[in-house]
C-alpha cells in the first residue's frame, strides 16, 4: 500500500515539471519540436572554461526546466577547449555539443572556419548587436577588466584611478614595487592577450605601462586565480587587467583584495558560445544556448554565477546596464567579430609580443 | 619480426613461448615507439598532422632556432642540470657513507626519510616550496616577525638549482649506499687506525672507491635535469625564467593557436640531448658493477664510530629533511586548512575546512582521486604483470631481440613525460582501435606504463637475475619447455620482487603528474595532472587540499612498503 502510494506522489510531483518544459513565452510555436528532440537525444555535451562549480547554479536550473536532457558539463582552459575541439573535430570522433570560451578570438575563428552551427536563437532580439555574430555565436557575459591591490600595503591615495596613473604609478614609485606588479602571461593566456591589443587601440600611451612593468620586473601568471592568490597574500601588490567577475567575488570575502575599475575606460569580455556543426544533440544544444540567453538564464548569471549579465532588462547585482551607468559610457565591450581574430595571424602576433617584450625590456633596462 | 612470429607453434596447441615472446615485444615496440614516430614526424610539418593545410618542411626547427627564448630556455636547462649534479652528487655519497658506514644512531628511522623527496610529486614539493618560503610564506613571515629578515628567495634561478639539487639528493643516495653496501669495511678501518678522521675516511677511502656509481648517478642526475617540468613551471614561469619543458609548454598558446609542430621539435630536440646521456647511463651502469663484482669481498662489516663527528652528521641530516620533507609538507598542510595567508594574517582566524568540502562536492575532483588511487593499485598490479612479460621475453637469452628489447625500454626514458603524454593523447585520437578508450582511466595507464617502462624494468630484471639458473636448468632437465619454466619455477621465485615492484610502481604512478597533463580529461582525471591544471587556473586552495591527500596517499604506500620491507630501491 505504501510503495504504491509513494509511487502516486512521485506520479504527481512530475506533473508540474512536465508543465515547466513547454514552449517560452515568445518562441515560435514549432520550439516545442526542438524540446521533443532534444528530449529524445537526452543530453547535451558542453566544452566550458568557466568552471563546473561556478556553472552549476545555471546546470541546476537547466535541469530544473528541462529534466529529461541530462548536461554534461567539461571544464578546461581556454587553449585547451580549442585544442581538444579542433582535433576531435578531424578525428570524426564528434566533439562538444556547446562550446563555451572566454576566448573571445578563438571562438570567432572557429565560426570563420566553419565550425559552428547556424542558430539564430528566438533571445537574439534582446541582446546587443556586438555581441551576436552571423548569427552562430553569441556574447553571454559582460566581464569587466579591472586594476586590484592589496589594501592592506598599498595606501587609498596611491589606488590608480585610470590607465594614465596606473602607468605614473609604476613608473615613479619602482623600489616600492619592484617585483610586485602582476598581470596576465600574454604569450600564455589568450584573454590576457587580447586585453593588451584592445588595450594599445584605446590608451595611447600603452608603451608607459610595459615599460613600468619592465622597471618594477613585473610577474606574469596564466590566470586570474593565481594574481588574486599572490595580490591578496601580498607577495604582489598590484594587479593589471584582471577579470572583474572574479576579481569582485573574492573582494567580498577577502578583506585583504580591493578593486578599482579604471575610470577611463573598462574594457569588458564577453564569453562566447556557439553550437558545434558536428554537435551530436543540436536540439539539446539549442535548448541551452537559449536558456543561457533567456532571461531566466541572465538572471543567473548576474546573480549566483556573478559574471553580469548581458541582457539590459534583466536586474540583478551584476549586470551590463548597471556597469555601464556606474562608468558613464566609458565600458568598452570587446565585439564578437572578424575583427578580433586578426590578431591569430602568427606573424602579427609575434610581431606584436616582440615589441612588447622590448618595451618591458626597455623599461627594465633603465 | 616475422621469422620469430613464424617460428612454428607448440605440439599442445596453446601458442609456444616463442610466439608469446614475439607477440610481447611486438605490443612493446609499437607502444613505443608509435608515439614517438609521431612526434618526430609533426616536428617535420607545418601544422597539426591533422590539419589539411599541413605542409612538410623544416619551418619548425628553424622558428624555434631562431626564438631567443629557445637558447635562453636551453642555457637555464644546463644550468640547473650542471648546478644540481654539483649539490646532489657530493650530498647524496656522503649521506650514504654516513647511513652505510658509521654508527650514526637512528639509522634505521632516517633512511626511509631521505628517500621521501623521490616519492613526493614534484608539482606538490614546488608548491610547498612557495606556501612555505616563498615571499610571503609561512616560514618567510615567521622568520621576518622573529630576526626581522628572511634570507632566502625561491624564485631566482640560484634557488631552483638548490631546490632541484636537494630534492635529488636520494637518487644519488641509492645507487651510493649499494656500492658501499658491497664494499668491504677492511680498508676503511685501516684509514681509521692510521689516525684519519671519519669524514677523511669518506673522503679519500670509501668514495673514491665507489666512482664508478657516482659518476652514474651524476649522469642521472644531470640528465634529470633536463626532464624538471613542476619546478621550474611553478618557481622560474612567474619570473621568465624558462627551462626546455615549460618553454614547450609555452608553445601550446603562444601563437594562439596549437602550435604542435614547435612543441614537437623542442621534443626531438630535448631527446637529442637526453637519449645520448641515457646511452651512457647504460655503459656506466655496465662498468659499475662490472667494478663493484671485482671489489666485492665478502669481508665483515663493521661500522665506523663517529665519535664527536655525530653531532655534526646528524646535523647535516637533521637540516637535509628539513629543507627537503618538513618545510614544502608542513606548507602545504598549513595552506590546505587557511583561506588566506601573508602578512598580517592570523592563521588561527583563518582556519577552514572548505577547501576539503570543495574538493569532495565537485565530481572532477573525487574522480581524481579515485582515479590516482586505481592506477596505482590495479593499474601498478597490471603494469608489473606487463613489465614481468617483457622480462620473460628477454630473460636468459642474448639473442638480437634482447638487446633490441635493451634499448627499446631505454627510449620512453628519454621522451619528456608532457610530450609523451600529448603524443598518447594522439594516438588514441586517430588511431581507431583504441579511441573508445580515450576518455577512460585506461589512457593513463598506457601511457605511465610506457614512460616508466625503463625503471619497471629494472626493477623486473633485478628480481629475475636473482633466481639461480640451476633451478630453471634442472627443470628443463626433466623436460620442462621454456613457458612451463617461466609459469613454474621462474615466476613463484620471484613473487616478493613482484610485489615489491608493485609498492614502488604504485608510488611513482601517484608521484607521476607531467605525463598526464595533455591526457586529461573528463573522466581520466589523476590528481597529478589535475594540479598542473588547477595550478594555472589559480585554485590555490583545491590544489593544497589535493596535494595534501596525494601526499597520504603516497604516504600510505610508503609505510606498507617499509611493513613489509620492501626496499625501496632497485
Amino acid at each position: 500500500m505504501k510503495t504504491w502510494l509513494k509511487t502516486a506522489i512521485g506520479a504527481l510531483a512530475l506533473v508540474p515539471a512536465a508543465a515547466i518544459a513547454q514552449v517560452p513565452a515568445g518562441y515560435p510555436a514549432d520550439y516545442a519540436q526542438t524540446i521533443a528532440a532534444a528530449k529524445k537525444e537526452g543530453k547535451v555535451v558542453i566544452y566550458s572554461a568557466l568552471d563546473t562549480k561556478a556553472a552549476s547554479p545555471l546546470i541546476k536550473d537547466f535541469s530544473a526546466l528541462y529534466p529529461d536532457v541530462k548536461v554534461e558539463y567539461n571544464d578546461m582552459n581556454s587553449t585547451e577547449l580549442y585544442n581538444r575541439f579542433i582535433a576531435e573535430v578531424a578525428s570524426g570522433q564528434g566533439s562538444a555539443d556547446v562550446m563555451w570560451s572566454s576566448a573571445m578570438d578563438l571562438q570567432v575563428k572557429l565560426v570563420d572556419d566553419g565550425q559552428a552551427l547556424a542558430y539564430k536563437s528566438p533571445e537574439v532580439a534582446k541582446l546587443p548587436g556586438w555581441s551576436v555574430y552571423k548569427n552562430q555565436a553569441y556574447g553571454t557575459t559582460y566581464e569587466p577588466a579591472v586594476f586590484i591591490y592589496n589594501k592592506r600595503l598599498v595606501s587609498a591615495d596611491e589606488v590608480p584611478a585610470d590607465h594614465a596613473a596606473f602607468a605614473k604609478l609604476i613608473n615613479t614609485k619602482v623600489d616600492k614595487f619592484k617585483g610586485k606588479v602582476t598581470t596576465y602571461d600574454i604569450e600564455k593566456s589568450g584573454v590576457g592577450f587580447m586585453f593588451v591589443v584592445q588595450d594599445t587601440k584605446y590608451f595611447p600611451a600603452m608603451k608607459d605601462i610595459e615599460k613600468g612593468f619592465g622597471a618594477t620586473s613585473y610577474r606574469v601568471y596564466s590566470s586570474t586565480g593565481n594574481m588574486l592568490e599572490k595580490v591578496s597574500s601580498g607577495e604582489h601588490l598590484l594587479g593589471y587587467n584582471v577579470l572583474g567577475s572574479y576579481a569582485l567575488v573574492r573582494a567580498k570575502k577577502d578583506p585583504n583584495l580591493g578593486v578599482q575599475l579604471p575610470k577611463d575606460y573598462t574594457l569588458v569580455l564577453s564569453r562566447v558560445m556557439f553550437i558545434g556543426k558536428s554537435a551530436k544533440n543540436p536540439n539539446a544544444a539549442k535548448l541551452w544556448v537559449d536558456y543561457i540567453l533567456s532571461q531566466r538564464g541572465q538572471k543567473l548569471i548576474g546573480s549566483d554565477v556573478e559574471l553580469f549579465s548581458i541582457r539590459d532588462d534583466v536586474d540583478a547585482e551584476y549586470t551590463a546596464a548597471k556597469l555601464n551607468k556606474q562608468m558613464g559610457g566609458t565600458v568598452k565591450p570587446i565585439p564578437v567579430s572578424a575583427e578580433i581574430t586578426q590578431m591569430l595571424d602568427s606573424k602579427k602576433r609575434l610581431e606584436f609580443l616582440g615589441a612588447w617584450k622590448a618595451a618591458v625590456a626597455a623599461g627594465g633596462a633603465k | 619480426m616475422s621469422s620469430v612470429a613464424a617460428a612454428p607453434s607448440a605440439r599442445s596447441g596453446v601458442p609456444s613461448f616463442l610466439t608469446w615472446r614475439a607477440l610481447t615485444i611486438l605490443v612493446t615496440a609499437s607502444a613505443v615507439l608509435g608515439p614517438l614516430s609521431l612526434i618526430f614526424y609533426q616536428s617535420f610539418l607545418t601544422a597539426p598532422f591533422f590539419d589539411p593545410t599541413k605542409t612538410v618542411g623544416i619551418g619548425a626547427y628553424q622558428f624555434i632556432f631562431a626564438d631567443s627564448d629557445f637558447w635562453h630556455a636551453l642555457k637555464n636547462s644546463v644550468l640547473i642540470a650542471a648546478g644540481m649534479t654539483v649539490i646532489a652528487v657530493p650530498l647524496g655519497s656522503l649521506l650514504a657513507f654516513v647511513m652505510e658506514r658509521t654508527d650514526l644512531p637512528g639509522k634505521r628511522w632516517f633512511e626511509p626519510l631521505i628517500l621521501v623527496p623521490s616519492f613526493v610529486s614534484p608539482m606538490v614539493l614546488s608548491f610547498g616550496f612557495v606556501v612555505a618560503a616563498g615571499p610571503v610564506g609561512f616560514y618567510t613571515v615567521w622568520s621576518q616577525d622573529l630576526f626581522g629578515i628572511a634570507p632566502w628567495g625561491i624564485n631566482s634561478l640560484l634557488a631552483m638549482t638548490v631546490i632541484a639539487g636537494l630534492t635529488h639528493v636520494p637518487n644519488v643516495y641509492v645507487y651510493a649506499s649499494a656500492a658501499l653496501k658491497s664494499l668491504g669495511s677492511d680498508v676503511e678501518e685501516a684509514a681509521r687506525s692510521a689516525g684519519a678522521s671519519p669524514f677523511r675516511v669518506a673522503i679519500s677511502v670509501s668514495l673514491p672507491l665507489i666512482m664508478p656509481s657516482m659518476l652514474f648517478a651524476a649522469v642521472l642526475v644531470f640528465f634529470l635535469g633536463f626532464e624538471l617540468f613542476g619546478l621550474p613551471l611553478v618557481l622560474g614561469d612567474p619570473e621568465g625564467i624558462l627551462v626546455l619543458s615549460t618553454y614547450l609548454y609555452k608553445l601550446t598558446n603562444k601563437l594562439g593557436t596549437p602550435s604542435y609542430h614547435l612543441m614537437a621539435a623542442v621534443a626531438i630536440c630535448i631527446v637529442a640531448i637526453t637519449f645520448p646521456l641515457v646511452l651512457l647511463q647504460r655503459k656506466l651502469l655496465q662498468g659499475a658493477r662490472k667494478y663493484a663484482t671485482i671489489k666485492g669481498k665478502a669481508g665483515r662489516m663493521k661500522e665506523l664510530p663517529l665519535g664527536k663527528w655525530t653531532w655534526l652528521a646528524l646535523a647535516l641530516l637533521v637540516f637535509y629533511l628539513f629543507v627537503t620533507v618538513i618545510v614544502p609538507v608542513s606548507g602545504i598542510t598549513l595552506r590546505a586548512f587557511v583561506t588566506n595567508w601573508g602578512f598580517g594574517v592570523n592563521l588561527f582566524d583563518a582556519f577552514t575546512l572548505d577547501s576539503f568540502r570543495a574538493v569532495f562536492e565537485e565530481t572532477t575532483h573525487k574522480r581524481a582521486i579515485i582515479n590516482t588511487i586505481l592506477i596505482g593499485t590495479v593499474g601498478g598490479a597490471l603494469t608489473v604483470a606487463c613489465y614481468t612479460a617483457i622480462g620473460f621475453a628477454t630473460h636468459r637469452r642474448d639473442d638480437g631481440w634482447s638487446r633490441f628489447v635493451d634499448y627499446l625500454v631505454l627510449v620512453p626514458r628519454a621522451v619528456p613525460g608532457l610530450l609523451a603524454g600529448l603524443a598518447f593523447l594522439w594516438v588514441f585520437l586517430f588511431f581507431p582501435p583504441l579511441t573508445p578508450l580515450r576518455t577512460t582511466i585506461f589512457s593513463m595507464w598506457i601511457a605511465y606504463t610506457v614512460v616508466w617502462l625503463a625503471y619497471g624494468m629494472r626493477l623486473i630484471s633485478s628480481s629475475l637475475m636473482q633466481v639461480s639458473p640451476e633451478l630453471e636448468e634442472a627443470a628443463r632437465s626433466v623436460g620442462a619447455g621454456r613457458g612451463t619454466i617461466s609459469r613454474q619455477i621462474t615466476l613463484p621465485l620471484i613473487r616478493p620482487g613482484l610485489i615489491g615492484s608493485w609498492l614502488l610502481v604504485f608510488m611513482i604512478f601517484e608521484r607521476e603528474y607531467s605525463t598526464g597533463v595533455y591526457l586529461l580529461a573528463p573522466g581520466t582525471e589523476v590528481i597529478g595532472a589535475q594540479l598542473v591544471s588547477l595550478w594555472q587556473g589559480g585554485a590555490i586552495d583545491i590544489v593544497a587540499a589535493l596535494s595534501l591527500i596525494n601526499i597520504v596517499l603516497v604516504g600510505i604506500g610508503l609505510a606498507i612498503a617499509l611493513r613489509l620491507g620492501v626496499k625501496l630501491r632497485d
